[in-house]
């Protein structure tokens, strides 16, 4: 059981990202609600990649017999990373440009786009 | 020559041919009546103008939201009431969005 | 050249894209060309990738290696990214090719330079670009990466007229969802590769037992590419998308929306083929069902032109998953009417692209010559563009399925096949193309018909050039349903309805 802590706590994480997606007003809280889930993910696929008492997965000056923990989540992650800063970045942008236009932040005052 | 046209729908098949016979019998009709109209009004004289029970009108335009009017004042109620969902709140998509993930996963897993 | 097709068509625009800003510096006549020519390129190569396919069956393209096998480890799993086409692919790739070819010509004229011309164009390459990997992959993980370069290049077009109060809000919501439906994309994938430990669709696929894990995952996928896909009642974002977005790229957010579609059948059929109860196939039809409602009773009330044929739009999404969702629920009985949906819900994909594109190509010309979409405001303009007009009535006929065009054909299989497994689906169907045909047909009075008004601008010849492709593809296909029924379509639905041991073959071997 105490094994599966971690992935308890990354399904914690995505958890709290889609309430703060559900309950919070300010689109730059909204927008940490989805680094929440993010982080969740990225830190899921960390953890499933990890091998007990691996070292890390680099050949130069490893021990001949040693296990390695994963190195294809590790990629994985770095990648999932690299499209979280783009959509984190660009969703901020949209953010600052929605406040020039509407001088608010708060989701209920921006629907122009309804119905 | 047949199966390139034709669609085979398990029941039976559908071939476009009949249609496209229909459409010209239709628009040759059409150019004919069209064509037994009378010529010579004159342009630029109230003869060009609509008639609207004599009254004449600034603009004598019928926009999109007048046609079918009476279609879309039955809908209304329909209408209205999705129009309050499509509220334009974020906040509300993402709910509509966790209301699906929860429905997904228990038709899923249960 | 040749062997390496199904890389090029994903390479070329994705760096032809980044050369625009650099080609722009030049000279801007050097700029459009170079962007039609890439996509004339896309085109060329998507149509000899389906062509290849069609005749000699699914083409697996390894990188890094010649041949499937030898990225075998010894554990038994292929190690190296891999394109796996099959017929479903090529055509999804068709779909892309000639919309592309529609659009890119029509946006070179359309975009004003003022308006950032040069960098909208490089997102819609990087769009294209997007949209080609996720059809051609055969790799989890990495149609995850081409969704995410689909989502961004999407959300940027949408989003790039930053000087209206619109664009940006329209952005930023379909960004937010995006990004979420992503990343339990990516979460389910996380969950399938702690199983299986590889992230190759066709030997997950193989290895699949249907345990709780995978069925997590399932819900995982499923309810992100649903969002993607806008789907009732998750498809807030995309009228407001399409009608934000700048008519000439709404065409290719068509063509991102089919994608993803194309996503989800490979899940349900490819990835969890013959493991799936009927739950999830009358999911999907009563979601499609619920779609084209909606959506077409939505599309009563606007008064924004862009919006109404959004509207439009999402309906039609309802009948491709009408069609395939019949297709699911029959999968494991294996009954014939259940092909006959699936084929007519795969040739509507083709069909919607077709009249979609151009009903968005009639409001981009719309707004160009008038400065305005609104209802209230247009009239009369029969008079000045009959061209145009005569396009927004074909394509408004189609959309609504009115024989001979296109859209009657892929819609009386759809109707036929889910008749036999339930009459009320057909029903409620055809009533929702009854209020299409309503909607659009108070739409073309209001907007062509009546005394003439003023216009301010003027039509290029590109734009009608752009719409004369569409109107061409629709009539054709209206006219000669049963040619492109039997080469194109058949091949594709099949790959979906019995192709799943020839897609594991054709990675895994024997």
């Amino acid at each position: 059981m105490i094994g599966n802590l971690p992935f308890v706590v990354c399904m914690i994480l995505v958890a709290l990202g889609l309430w703060t997606l559900v309950v919070k007003r300010n689109l730059v809280k909204l927008v940490i609600g989805v680094g929440l889930i993010e982080s969740g993910v990225n830190l899921f696929l960390v953890a499933l990649g990890y091998v007990q008492g691996g070292i890390p997965p680099i050949y130069t000056y490893a021990p001949a017999d040693a296990p390695m923990v994963l190195p294809t989540p590790q990629a994985l992650t770095l990648t999932s990373i690299v499209i979280g800063v783009a959509t984190t970045a660009l969703m901020l942008a949209f953010a600052v440009v929605i406040y020039r236009h509407k001088g608010t932040l708060d989701a209920r005052k921006i629907r122009e786009l309804r119905g | 020559m047949e199966e390139t046209i034709k669609i085979f729908t398990g029941h039976g098949h559908w071939s476009p041919l009949i249609w496209v016979a229909a459409a010209l019998g239709t628009f040759s009709v059409a150019l004919l009546l069209w064509l037994l109209g009378r010529r010579e009004h004159k342009r630029g004289t109230d003869q060009e103008i609509p008639f609207l029970s004599g009254e004449r009108m600034e603009e004598p335009r019928v926009s999109a939201l007048h046609l079918y009017w009476g279609f879309a004042e039955a809908l209304k109620p329909i209408l209205t009431r999705l129009k309050t969902w499509h509220s334009g709140v974020v906040n509300d998509y993402a709910g509509w969005f966790l209301l699906i993930l929860a429905v997904v996963f228990l038709l899923v897993i249960v | 050249m040749s062997v390496h097709a199904p890389i090029l068509v994903i390479a070329i625009p994705l760096l032809g894209g980044f050369a625009v800003p650099i080609l722009a510096r030049i000279h801007r006549t050097v700029r459009d060309l170079w962007v039609v020519l890439i996509a004339c390129v896309v085109a060329a190569g998507v149509g000899y990738v389906a062509a290849q396919v069609f005749s000699q069956g699914i083409w697996v393209y390894v990188l890094g290696a010649k041949t499937p096998q030898e990225t075998r480890v010894s554990a038994g799993f292929p190690i190296r990214i891999m394109l796996t086409v099959d017929a479903m692919s090529a055509f999804m790739g068709l779909i892309a090719g000639i919309l592309a070819l529609a659009a890119f010509p029509f946006a070179v004229r359309f975009i004003p330079e003022e308006e950032g011309k040069t960098l909208a164009l490089a997102l819609g390459l990087l769009l294209l670009a997007g949209i080609a990997g996720m059809a051609y992959t055969g790799d989890l993980f990495n149609f995850f990466v081409f969704l995410e370069v689909t989502s961004i290049a999407a959300c940027g077009l949408i989003g790039f007229r930053t000087w209206t109060s619109r664009a940006p809000e329209a952005a930023f919501k379909t960004m937010l969802l995006y990004s979420v439906s992503g990343l339990l994309f990516l979460l389910g994938i996380a969950f399938l590769y702690g199983e299986y430990g590889a992230l190759n669709l066709a030997y997950i696929s193989a290895q699949l037992r249907g345990s709780m894990v995978d069925r997590i995952a399932l819900a995982l996928f499923l309810s992100g590419l649903l969002m993607k896909v806008a789907a009732a009642p998750v498809h807030f974002w995309a009228p407001d998308a399409y009608g934000e977005a700048p008519a000439a790229k709404t065409l290719l957010l068509v063509v991102n929306t089919q994608v993803s579609l194309y996503g989800l059948w490979r899940i349900l059929f490819t990835l969890y083929g013959g493991k799936l109860d009927a739950g999830v196939g009358w999911l999907v039809i009563s979601m499609g069902l619920l779609t084209m409602a909606v959506a077409a009773l939505m599309a009563i009330g606007q008064t924004d032109l862009g919006r109404l044929v959004a509207y439009g739009a999402v309906s039609q999404i309802g009948y491709m998953l009408l069609g395939v969702g019949v297709g699911l629920v029959s999968l494991t009985s294996r009954a014939d009417y259940g092909l006959v949906a699936m084929k007519g819900g795969i040739f509507h994909m083709l069909n919607d692209a077709l009249t979609v594109g151009l009903l968005f190509l009639c409001v981009g010309a719309v707004e160009w010559v008038k400065g305005t979409r609104d209802l209230r405001e247009l009239g009369g303009l029969g008079h000045q563009l009959p061209a145009v007009a005569l396009c927004f009535l074909l394509a408004s006929l189609a959309l609504a399925g009115i024989p001979p065009l296109n859209g009657f054909a892929s819609k009386i299989m759809i109707y036929e096949g889910s008749f036999r497994l339930s009459p009320i689906l057909t029903a409620l169907a055809v009533l929702a193309s009854i209020l299409l045909l309503a909607v659009f047909a108070r739409a073309f009075q209001g907007v062509f018909l009546g005394p003439r008004t003023e216009i301010t601008g003027r039509i290029h010849w590109v734009f009608l050039f752009s719409m004369g492709v569409l109107a061409v593809g629709i009539m054709v296909l209206g006219l000669v349903p049963g040619f492109f029924v039997e080469q194109v379509v058949a091949p594709a639905a099949e790959a979906l309805w019995r192709g799943r041991a020839l897609y594991l073959a054709a990675i895994l071997g024997g």
